[in-house]
This record gives structure tokens, C-alpha cells and sequence, in this order.
């Protein structure tokens, strides 16, 4: 299996906290990535990085090969890079409908002329990728509420819808930050089913963000830990559970593996 | 088989193509045709002077649509539309008058070049948001007048400059009827192109930029280029309205574009409703009539009591004010946000309770 991404020594520092400290690891073509640690650890952060939104302090990110880290944002969106936030950051006043096109507007090509004429091409494009669109809403089962402004569902729609919106840019790579956070158990098993589905039927690689460890454990390929910025596990989840140092932080924690 | 009588209720759309048209049901389609039949044949009813109202109504309501790309959808406020109007109205003038171009020639190139000037003065929105991008654009505003008035080779400075009204052909647009129907037409334009703009690629991209700048980014939007954008389309539009304006009045000279300009222009799209299409036109009617509507009251109290008349005249301006405050703690969605309630209630008449 080639690596799907590189991370190589990447550091992040906010004025004295380090968020990410001298982190390696890397992420395998197709599969499902785990990336866990305790609150604060810099997981956040460090999907940050990949996906632009915060430059390292140091190290290097490579995707396919490709050095990214001083790529902008929106161009890491168009190698093909999407992202569902942990703090649900949907566009509240719109419809799914329209939330999940924009998550296609990469793909898109109508602009400021040809969409306000709305004839020809721009018509056509916005309904083929409708098409498109409504794959997603069928894949998550969102029909129901398609129209719906995203302000109005409850919070654990809104997450599908925003692993929807991530989806719809038809991804080569998902990075979901705790996609299942606040779920109940039946909505989590659902999420953890359309993971799945993402991976095995859509090829997409995964990376995912998320506390309960039971389900960590049961999705991942592989997986990293983070403590306090720093790499203290990489590996199968059998290694993982093997680790003395991924124990002990979460022994800390009183949470048990 | 379709009872007339009764609205539709259920989605029956069977394509996505249906889903998404403009104009969807049949009291969709019947309600356009009206709404320009009904701008079409104004003339025929209402006088000379109504006319010439309407006249400044459509071209305000141009230019409040071009705002609120801005500042509605894009989330940028702007206070330097009056210099842009000015920039639109001068470079009509000045092709027209002084190089003796067609206004048919003159009108688009009035909008390209105040889209230019106003993309240059977008460029700080790649730093700035909020307040301190209105202060931006205030320095637009100060920047673009202070030219106007002293390259006065160029532009007459302080005298201005005199133009007249165009022709098609043989026939004058030279009366206010003929001048209307130009202006209702390029008005009717602009709301299909707007609403078009909204509903597709560009439009959504601009809501998500004032939304939520981040996740917009992630959605692989490029922010800078897409608030310069906003600044280019939105001046535009500006643009053509001063160009028009200025056809209208057949004079531009510095102190018609003043601060007083942009004011009423972002008056007209909060009291309209930010982001709407629709509102737009409704605050640019509202705060163009306003002060005419105000008038004709004072000058009827005046017939009772002279004395009061200065003191009332001082009172136009309070009650401009007054009337943006109420509409901003009352209804902030506008005018147009009024109108759907309306709409509503009417839609569940005779039962709304
Ligand atoms: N923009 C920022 N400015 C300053 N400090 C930050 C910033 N972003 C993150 N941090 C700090 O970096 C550390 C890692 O935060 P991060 O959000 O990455 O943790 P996390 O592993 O995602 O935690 P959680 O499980 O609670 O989501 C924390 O100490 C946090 O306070
Ligand atoms: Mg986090």
C-alpha cells in the first residue's frame, strides 16, 4: 500500500503551548485512520494543518507525493482534501440542498456571468450536479429534509448533514473530526455504518476523529495517538492496545481501552 | 384534474429541472407577467411627474440591488456607493459629452469601469472585515470625490458637467415616459440577473463567504478573489445606476455623490432586507418617496399653520433618521421580511388564527 498522506516532524506552537510537537506518521491509500488522544491533545489541530487553515510551525505534509504545507485552503479542496468541522460549521439559513452543492463548488465551473444568465451551460451544470448531490442525500438518507434550512434540524442531523457536505465533494480523502460526538448509540452506529460504506463502496480514505474508543477500534486500520502535541502510539489497533504509553495517558484519564 | 381554485400543496415536481426553475407553478408565472405588465403600462395611468418618480425609483432600486451583492450577500458593508455612482455618472459624461460616444456604448462601459475602480477598492477586504472595512471604503468614497473635483480638465471639478438624454435612432428617449421605459427595462435586468446570481454557483459562494469565512474556505472557495468579486459585480451595477442617474438629470458635478448618497443607499437596503432581491427594490422605492411623501404633508400642514413650516421642513431629516432606527430594532428583515408575513397570512386566510 502506498501512502495517501505524509506527515513528517510537523510542529505547531502557539505562542508558548505546543499544539503539535515533532509528529510523524502516515496514512495509507484506502484506508480507515484513526487519530485519538485525550481534550487538548492537538487533534484538531492537526487536521488544521492538513487541510490549511494552520501552517506548521515546522515539518513537512505530503499528499500523493505532493509537498502541500504552503498550499492555501481552498487549493487543498481542489486536490481533492475535504473536511467535516468538529464544531458544526454549516451554513445555517440554507437548505441541505444547497449546503451540499457547495460542497461540490470546486467541481463547478459557472461564474459570475454565465450564473447570472442562468442559460445554457450554467442551467445545465446546476442540475447535473444536483444529480450528484442527491447521491449523497440518498447515500446519508437525508430525502425528507433536502429543502430544509440546516439552522432548523436537530444537532445530530446536522452532523450527517456535514459529513454530507464533505462528501459531495466526491473526496479522495475524508478528514472527520469527531463525526458521532454527542450521538446516541443508535446514531453512532449509523455514522459508523456509513464510515464503512464510504471506505468499502466509495474508496474514499478515511480519517477519523473520535473518543469512543470501542469504535476506534472496531473501524481502523490504523490509528495515532496524540498527548500534549506528541506522537505516543502509531499502529494497528491491536499495537495501539498493547502500548504501555497510550495506557498510561489514558489510564490519566480514567478511561479504560 | 386541476382545480384552479385551490393552491398548490404538495411537491408534484417530477424533475430536477422542474425543482429548480425560476418561475416554478403557474401563480409564479401569472404573478411576473403581472408585476411587468403592470411596469409597463404605469405611464398610461399616472402623470408626468409620477413618472419621473418612478424613473429615480428603478434606477435607485438598480444600484440597491448592486449594494446588497455587497453587503447582503457577500456581507461587506460599503459606505462609498455615492462616489460610485459618481464614478458611473462621470464616465457616461465624459465619454458622452466630451468624446461624443453613444450612450448606448457609454452605459456599459459606465459600469465596467466603476466595477474596476470598485474591485481596486475591494482589494483591502482581503485584510479587513466589518467595521474597519466600511472605513475602507469610506476612504473610497473621500478619495474618489477629491479626484472628481480637482481633475478638472477631465471633469469640470466643482462645475460639473452637463449631458443629455439618449437616442434610439430617430426617436428621443428625451421625455420622461421614454426615459422610464429604458429604466424599468434595465431594472427588470438586473433582477433576473441577480436572482439568477443568487441561486447559483457565485451566489452561494458569496453566502458562504458571509456566513462562515472558514468552513467557506474548506469548501475550496479562494475568499479573496470571490470579495473582489462581490466589490466588482456590486460596483457594476452602481455604476450603470449613475450612468442612468445621470442621463436622467442631465447633470453631474461633486456634490451630488457626497456621503449623504451612500447613507441612503445602505438605508434603503436595511430597510429593504439585506440579501434580498425584492427588498431592495421596495427600500429603494420607500427612501426615494419618503422625502416627496414628507413633503406634500408638511406643505399641507404649512396651509394651516406658515409658522410651522420651517420647523417641520427641519423635521424631514429626523424622521428619515427615526425611520431607520425603527427598522432596525423592529424589522430587521426588512421591508421584504413585512411583505412575506403578508403573504402568509394571507395564504392561510380566512384562517389565521
Ligand atoms: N487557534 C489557537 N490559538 C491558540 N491555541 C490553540 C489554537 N488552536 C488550538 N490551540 C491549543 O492547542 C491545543 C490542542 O487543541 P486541539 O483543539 O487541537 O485539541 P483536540 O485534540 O482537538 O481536543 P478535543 O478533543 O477537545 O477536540 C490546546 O491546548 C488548544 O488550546
Ligand atoms: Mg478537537
Amino acid at each position: 500500500m502506498e501512502p495517501i498522506l505524509e506527515i513528517e516532524a510537523v510542529s505547531l506552537q502557539f505562542g508558548g503551548v505546543k499544539a503539535l510537537d515533532d509528529v510523524t506518521y502516515h496514512i495509507e491509500k484506502g484506508e480507515i485512520f484513526s487519530l485519538i488522544g485525550p481534550n487538548g491533545a492537538g487533534k484538531t489541530s492537526m487536521l488544521n494543518c492538513i487541510s490549511g487553515l494552520y501552517q506548521p510551525t515546522s515539518g513537512s505534509i505530503r499528499y500523493k507525493g505532493q509537498e502541500i504545507v504552503n498550499k492555501k485552503p481552498y487549493h487543498r479542496t481542489t486536490l481533492g482534501i475535504a473536511r467535516a468541522f468538529q464544531n458544526i460549521a454549516l451554513f445555517a439559513h440554507m437548505s441541505v440542498l444547497d449546503n451540499l452543492k457547495l460542497g461540490r463548488h470546486t467541481l463547478m465551473n459557472s461564474g459570475a456571468i454565465s450564473g447570472g444568465m442562468y442559460v445554457g451551460k450554467a442551467a445545465n451544470e446546476e442540475i447535473e450536479h444536483r444529480k450528484k448531490v442527491e447521491e449523497v442525500i440518498e447515500f446519508l438518507e437525508l430525502q425528507d429534509i433536502r429543502h430544509t434550512p440546516v439552522g432548523t434540524l436537530p444537532y445530530g442531523l446536522q452532523k450527517r448533514v456535514e459529513v454530507g457536505r464533505a462528501l459531495a465533494l466526491g473526496p479522495e480523502l475524508i478528514l472527520l473530526d469527531e463525526p458521532m460526538a454527542g450521538m446516541n448509540n443508535s446514531e453512532k452506529d449509523l455514522m459508523a455504518r456509513f464510515i464503512l460504506d464510504m471506505h468499502e463502496v466509495m474508496d474514499i480514505t478515511v480519517v477519523l476523529i473520535e473518543h469512543d474508543l470501542g469504535i476506534v477500534m472496531n473501524l481502523s486500520d490504523h490509528i495515532a495517538v496524540l498527548d500534549f502535541g506528541k506522537r505516543i502510539g502509531f499502529g494497528t489497533p491491536e499495537e495501539i492496545q498493547k502500548n504501555p504509553d497510550v495506557i498510561r495517558a489514558y489510564i490519566g484519564e480514567e478511561t479504560v481501552i | 384534474m386541476r382545480n384552479l381554485f385551490v393552491r398548490e400543496s404538495g411537491n408534484y415536481k417530477t424533475s430536477y429541472s422542474d425543482d429548480m426553475k425560476l418561475f416554478g407553478t403557474t401563480g409564479a408565472k401569472v404573478k411576473a407577467l403581472l408585476i411587468v405588465l403592470i411596469v409597463l403600462t404605469l405611464p398610461l395611468f399616472v402623470s408626468n411627474y409620477w413618472i419621473g418618480l418612478f424613473t429615480l425609483c428603478a434606477i435607485a432600486s438598480v444600484g440597491a440591488i448592486g449594494l446588497n451583492i455587497l453587503t447582503g450577500l457577500t456581507g461587506q458593508i460599503s459606505i462609498g456607493v455615492g462616489a460610485f455612482l459618481g464614478v458611473g455618472g462621470y464616465t457616461s459624461a465624459i465619454l458622452t459629452s466630451t468624446y461624443g460616444i453613444s450612450f448606448w456604448i457609454a452605459l456599459p462601459i459606465a459600469g465596467i469601469v466603476t466595477a474596476l475602480i470598485g474591485g481596486l477598492f475591494g482589494i483591502p477586504s482581503l485584510r479587513l472585515k466589518g467595521l474597519y472595512l466600511a472605513i475602507a471604503t469610506l476612504a473610497a468614497q473621500v478619495i474618489i470625490l477629491f479626484v472628481i473635483s480637482r481633475w478638472d480638465s477631465l471633469t469640470g471639478g466643482t462645475a460639473g458637467m452637463v449631458l443629455n438624454r439618449p437616442t434610439i435612432g430617430e426617436f428621443s428617449l428625451s421625455t420622461n415616459t421614454g426615459y422610464y421605459y429604458l429604466c424599468a427595462i434595465i431594472l427588470l435586468l438586473t433582477v433576473l440577473y441577480a436572482t439568477n446570481l443568487i441561486r447559483t454557483r457565485t451566489g452561494r459562494a458569496f453566502l458562504a463567504v458571509r456566513d462562515r469565512d472558514i468552513a467557506a474556505q474548506i469548501m475550496g472557495i479562494n475568499l479573496f478573489q470571490y470579495k473582489v468579486m462581490a466589490f466588482a459585480i456590486s460596483s457594476f451595477f452602481v455604476g450603470i445606476a449613475g450612468a442612468l442617474l445621470a442621463h436622467y438629470t442631465m447633470i453631474v458635478s461633486p456634490e451630488l455623490y457626497n456621503f449623504h448618497v451612500s447613507i441612503e443607499y445602505l438605508a434603503m437596503i436595511l430597510i429593504g432586507g439585506l440579501g434580498s432581491v425584492f427588498g431592495s427594490i421596495l427600500g429603494a422605492v420607500f427612501i426615494t418617496l419618503l422625502p416627496v411623501s414628507l413633503s406634500s404633508v408638511i406643505d399641507m400642514l404649512a396651509a394651516f399653520a406658515p409658522d410651522l413650516y420651517q420647523l417641520l421642513s427641519a423635521f424631514k431629516d429626523f424622521v428619515f433618521g427615526a425611520v431607520i432606527i425603527i427598522f432596525l430594532i423592529f424589522e430587521p428583515g426588512g421591508l421584504a421580511h413585512i411583505w412575506l408575513n403578508i403573504k402568509k397570512y394571507f395564504k392561510l386566510w380566512p384562517f389565521s388564527y
